[in-house]
């Protein structure tokens, strides 16, 4: 029951910031993805959908250049991530499904270092706690972007909620004005209210033309912000609903659809034990 | 730059990493301290030789003036010879504390009296002494290991090593930054008090250079163990328990294994046994015809052959030429004993070239020249003033000349010896 | 402890179990066990070794002695002695400062040599790095194994939240905490095994297990075993006051290298500092200095002779040394030994005194470190620290002075003063006397101390050994209440 390659991408082209085009990559006997193809349009939502094992993690690991395919390609605004990760990486932000930073650092802390490590703090001064940097106006304006109180900036980042520190690695996205959002399950553990705030900040990352992937199990979230949604099974994308279509706002019809593929999930430890090896080859 | 600043800041926020840094820094310094105290100590040791020993001497002067008998003057003469520290000796005190460094010899046979040792407490010396060599070689890798145990798998247990890892700067490159602004780091805790100490010391700027080399040398070598152990993808506590056991066995369980393995392959057993046979040389000579003694001495020495034939009264050029005898008598001996601690020396320095706590140990030491070849030196410098003491009291002795008062001030002098030109 | 609760075996083997999987554990445990076979093996070989070529040595210049010809006695004072100093059957467990003493000493008459050729000076440099020794491995490795076999005892508890589980199941603080001291104790008891086998082998060889050992070796056995126990309940407290194991495993390695590292090499550092030692050049050229204000006997004009001649003429009933019934020239031999003898004694006495005050302060100091006490217990006990030296050194100077006056005695006694001062041809003849004297000499035999004398030296370690377990059994009794009270 192979879909059609033209219905797995409608209105892919050469520009969109991430592409990938029939990729396969296996670990050992076990295809993690077969033939995957994918494309997100600059200024939209793709969310990937799928049960443990289905290859999300791992299309995200070869986005990031983490893991090197057999065969396919990858590209991230027309560079490939596994022959040059740190101009791939130059182009994505990633937020991982607990966004975990510097405890001992504020808020402004942590995204000045963070900015560092990205390439784009480089000649500017360091936005230390006294704050009267030209940086760190940049940085409250972005915190403020992303939805962080001001009370907060300065505080130190080890009480902070999850909600708190997903606002906090936005706002290094929003400074850095990457091109690629990539999103690990950014909405699981989040309360409702939490949530809508996140999707509220997902829609304003999009009005500035990034491309947003996000990886998750949360069909009603990825129903309310994303443009289009790909559900993922097997290693290839065995559905498709974009926001035009008939099913974009009908939850029960992706829910059954979604359980359609989660029934056919594999096992998810092999999908652990890839994650980690995927880092290896970072 | 601003990557590198953006990293102390990040590391300048833990507190205890901080900490682990200033305590570095003050142990440095406190051995440092210790040493200088130590190498002053003895300095002044040596300082206070010439007032005892002219008092020493003047007693002696004033006894002999009776006679004016070479022989008792040259019999109840000590005299002093010292072995003044390197000036990098405060930093590696080496053998310093249990090998004598002022000795004081008589004309008679050597042998019986450059094996002496000096007063020291075995129990102070037993643990070692607390110097600059100690903190490097011993507790610097501590310090290592506490810095760098957790250094991938601490941010990957808080889970920040994906987000590190996806960001271009981030992954190896990030590692190698980290890595190399702990290395500088604590390089500047042990070299910084390091190089003042030295410069007050006014140790040579080109060994100065060496041992500000070695601390980053041996460290890497401590990191690259660290970077090692954390490739294996262990958590941290694992990492910090193997990390602690490898440094046990490293400097202290290995050395001790291969001291005992050299010392059972090499052994010296010659030094009591040459202290015997000159015994026995020496004392034979009272019991042989007196002319034989001259015959074997003036055989060796032949500069005093030309001397006045013995009466039969006691004399003093018999008594020396017997003492020569007696020395000349172990000379075998004694190469063989001194060959054999310099096997030993080499065979522990050998195992250097494995063990990097036994070769910056060895290096240090040889650098403040306070290890055994610079112990042997000493001797041979004693060797060399005995020589020549002997060689003046001979003058007087063999060619019947008076030993007047004025000629305690024409004795040789020990030379101390000048430091420029140390070979590693 | 109560053995007896069934809820602290039953935690206590479970603890041991976990051990058990530990892969790491159980070889750094196989280490340990490997190390201390080869230290006892080691360090037997090397006394053994060391008491036989010393016992040659020593029977080599017995013979010599023995087989000198008829000699004037004072040529025998010159000819002298060289003794050595046997090892304690128990330096196989514990050398001390054997090493770094010398062994081997020449014994004359008015002079007082250095006791030479001590390993420290014969040695490569590896000798600084410490000895292999069973005392070695018991004193600074096996506390570094039962803290990694530890460390995480109790915080691996509470961090994981297994403590509460524990607890919900019926056990109380004090039984987790029990069962985990009944655990790590019984590692490090079976830690402690060989080495103590070690030493009752070494105390079987022949001769040494003798009655009077069983107290120093008793002490040992106990200071050991009380050592190793407040290591273990030192563990167990670190691991219960700290959140995090990791947090445990750090700070238990930091005391274990300050207490095992740094402060037995300051301590020394500060004693020295605080207590200067007079060295042997100062201490010759006082005891010269001593000796010309005290009477010279070179000098004719001497007062002090002068008055002492008369006493002895006095004490005889005549006017000319050459009248008396003893050769003069032995007898003042006699005095001027006596002279010289007294003034080592008395330098020697303050030496000794100044390096049982820097001991003394070293000691002080111990009750910041474990290892340093017990050291001194270890040493003590089994003899060979510097009271064990100083021993030798003592009934060596006894053993000196004896036998050079019973020569001086001989000379005033056994060769005529007339023929003593006579310089004609055949006076060399007549001054000499028999041979046979030399052989009746009683060779110097070293008196080794008792069992009692050891056993008391080696208390004071003890008292501080226990004074650490009752301390940290203390604190681990009150963390033991706040247990898991932050989780």
């Amino acid at each position: 029951m192979t879909p059609p390659s033209s219905l797995m991408t409608p209105s892919s082209s050469v520009t969109d910031p991430i592409r990938i085009d029939d990729l396969t990559l296996a670990y050992g006997a076990h295809r993690v993805l077969d033939r995957l193809s994918l494309a997100v349009p600059a200024g939209s939502i793709t969310a990937l959908l799928g049960g443990n094992g289905a290859g999300k993690s791992t299309t995200l690991s070869a986005l990031l250049g983490f893991t090197r395919a057999q065969s396919g390609m990858v590209a991230v605004c027309g560079i490939d991530p596994a022959a040059n990760p740190d101009e791939a990486r130059r182009r994505i932000a990633y937020l991982p499904e607990n966004v975990a930073l510097y405890e001992h650092l504020s808020a402004v802390e942590n995204v000045d270092y963070l900015l560092a490590l990205s390439g784009q703090g480089a000649g500017q001064q360091p936005a230390g706690r006294s704050g009267h940097h030209r940086n760190r106006t940049a940085i409250t304006d972005a915190l403020a972007a992303a939805g962080l109180q001001d009370r907060a900036w300065d505080q130190r980042l080890g009480g902070f909620s999850k909600g708190m520190r997903q606002k906090v690695a936005i706002a290094v996205a929003l400074l850095r004005q990457v091109p690629v959002l990539l999103l690990d399950e950014p909405t699981s553990g989040l309360d409702p209210r939490a949530t809508a705030d996140f999707n509220a900040l997902l829609v304003a990352v999009r009005a500035r033309g990034t491309a947003v992937l996000m990886v998750t199990h949360d069909l009603l979230s990825a129903a309310d912000v994303a443009d289009r949604i790909a559900f993922l099974e097997a290693g290839r994308v065995a559905h498709e609903v974009t926001a035009s279509g008939p099913e974009r706002f009908d939850v029960r019809a992706l829910h059954a659809r979604f359980q359609a593929v989660g029934a056919q999930m594999s096992d998810g430890q092999v999908s652990d034990a890839q994650e980690n090896s995927g880092q290896v080859a970072a | 730059m601003n990557l590198w600043m953006q990293e102390w800041r990040l590391f300048s926020r833990q507190r205890l990493a901080m900490m682990a840094l200033a305590l570095l820094a003050l142990l440095t310094s406190a051995a440092l301290a210790a040493g200088i105290v130590e190498v002053s100590r003895q300095r002044a040791a040596i300082a206070a030789i010439p007032a005892a020993q002219a008092e020493d001497i003047a007693a002696v002067a004033a006894y002999v003036d009776r006679t004016k008998d070479a022989g008792s003057a040259a019999y109840y003469s000590f005299h002093p010879t010292w072995d003044a520290p390197a000036p990098l000796a405060f930093a590696a005190l080496g053998m310093r504390d249990v090998a004598p460094y002022i000795l004081r010899v008589r004309a008679l046979g050597l042998e019986a009296q450059i094996y002496d040792g000096d007063i020291f407490n075995p129990e102070l010396a037993l643990p070692g002494r607390f110097d600059f060599a100690f903190v490097l070689v011993f507790l610097a890798p501590l310090f290592v290991i506490a810095l760098f145990y957790d250094l991938v798998s601490g941010e990957r247990e808080a889970g920040r090593l994906r987000t590190l890892d996806a960001l271009p700067n981030g992954g190896r490159a990030l590692w190698r930054r980290r890595s190399a602004l702990r290395l500088a780091l604590l390089w500047a805790a042990l070299g910084i008090p390091f190089g003042i100490a030295a410069l007050i010391e006014g140790v040579a700027g080109s060994t100065i250079a060496i041992v500000l080399a070695l601390i980053p040398a041996y460290l890497l070598f401590w990191v690259a163990l660290a970077v090692f152990v954390g490739r294996l993808r262990w958590n941290s506590v694992t990492n910090a328990a193997t990390l602690a056991a490898t440094w046990l066995v490293l400097v202290l369980i290995a050395p001790t294994l291969a001291n005992v393995a050299i010392n059972t392959a090499i052994p010296v057993d010659q030094g009591a046994e040459i202290a015997l046979a000159q015994r026995e040389a020496v004392n034979r000579a009272w019991d042989i015809p007196r002319e034989d003694t001259m015959r074997r001495f003036y055989a060796g020495h032949p500069e005093w052959a030309d001397s006045a034939p013995l009466g039969p009264d006691f004399h003093y050029k018999w008594y020396f030429a017997f003492h020569q005898n007696g020395d000349d008598s172990v000379h075998d001996r004694v190469r063989a004993y001194r060959s054999g601690l310099e096997a030993r020396d080499a065979a522990g320095r050998a195992l250097g070239w494995v063990l990097p706590s036994v070769g910056v140990q060895a290096l240090l030491t040889r650098l403040a020249e306070t290890d055994l070849t610079a112990q042997l030196g000493y001797q041979d410098r004693i060797r060399d003033f005995h020589r020549r003491l002997r060689a003046f009291y001979y003058g007087y002795l063999f060619q019947a000349r008076p030993f007047e008062r004025g000629d305690f001030g024409r004795l040789p002098r020990y030379q101390q010896y000048s430091f420029s030109d140390v070979r590693i | 402890m109560s053995v007896g609760d069934r809820t602290v075996r039953l935690i206590a083997r479970d603890e041991l179990r976990m051990m058990a999987r530990n892969r790491v554990a159980v070889i750094a445990f196989a280490m340990l066990v490997l190390l201390t076979l080869v230290a006892v093996a080691s360090s037997w070989a090397h006394r053994n070794g060391v008491a036989a070529l010393r016992d040659r040595h020593a029977h080599v210049a017995e013979r010599a002695f023995d087989a000198q010809p008829d000699r004037h006695p004072h040529r025998m004072v010159h000819y002298g002695t060289f003794i050595f100093r046997p090892p304690g059957p128990l330096a196989a467990f514990d050398p001390g400062v054997d090493a770094y003493t010398g062994n081997s000493m020449f014994l004359e008459g008015h002079r007082q040599n250095t006791a030479n050729f001590g390993d420290v000076r014969q040695s490569s440099l590896l000798v600084r790095f410490g000895q292999l020794t069973p005392a070695f491995v018991l004193q600074v490795v096996a506390p570094l194994l039962l803290i990694f076999l530890g460390y995480g005892g109790l915080a691996r508890e509470t961090e994981r939240g297994t403590l509460r589980l524990l607890m919900l199941q019926g056990a109380s603080r004090r039984q987790v905490v029990r069962g985990k001291l009944l655990a790590l104790g019984t590692v490090a008891l079976i830690a402690g095994a060989p080495a103590m086998i070690g030493l009752l082998l070494i105390a079987g060889q022949p001769g040494a297990l003798a009655q009077y050992m069983l107290a120093p070796m008793s002490l040992i056995a106990l200071g050991y075993a009380i050592y190793l126990a407040a290591w273990a309940v030192l563990i167990l407290l670190v691991s219960a006051l700290v959140r995090r194991s990791r947090d445990a495993l750090l700070a238990l390695v930091a005391v274990w290298a300050v207490t095992l590292v740094l402060v037995p090499r300051v301590a020394p550092d500060l004693a020295s500092a605080a207590v200067p030692l007079a060295n042997r050049l100062q201490t010759d050229v006082a005891i010269a200095r001593d000796l010309r204000t005290m009477g010279d006997s070179h000098d004719p004009d001497d007062p002090h002779f002068a008055a002492f001649q008369q006493s002895v003429l006095a004490r005889y009933g005549v006017d000319r040394v050459e009248d008396l019934p003893v050769n003069y020239k032995g007898v003042v031999a006699m005095e001027g030994e006596r002279m010289t003898a007294s003034l080592f004694d008395r330098y020697a006495t303050d030496s000794f005194a100044a390096q049982a005050r820097q001991n003394g302060i070293v000691a002080a100091i111990g009750v910041l470190s474990p290892a340093i006490a017990l050291r001194s217990l270890s040493m003590a006990a089994a003899g060979t620290d510097v009271a064990g030296h100083r021993r030798f050194l003592e009934q060596a100077e006894a053993y000196r002075y004896a036998l050079v006056q019973r020569l001086n005695r001989m000379q005033a006694e056994g060769v005529r003063y007339a023929d003593d001062t006579a310089r004609d041809a055949g006076a060399d003849r007549r001054k000499r006397v028999s041979g046979d004297h030399w052989r009746a000499m009683p060779d110097f035999r070293f008196v080794p101390p008792d069992g009692r004398t050891l056993a008391t030296a080696a208390l004071p370690g003890l008292v501080i050994v226990v004074g650490w377990l009752a301390l940290a059994l203390t604190l681990l009794a009150l963390a033991t209440r706040r247990l898991g009270a932050r989780s």
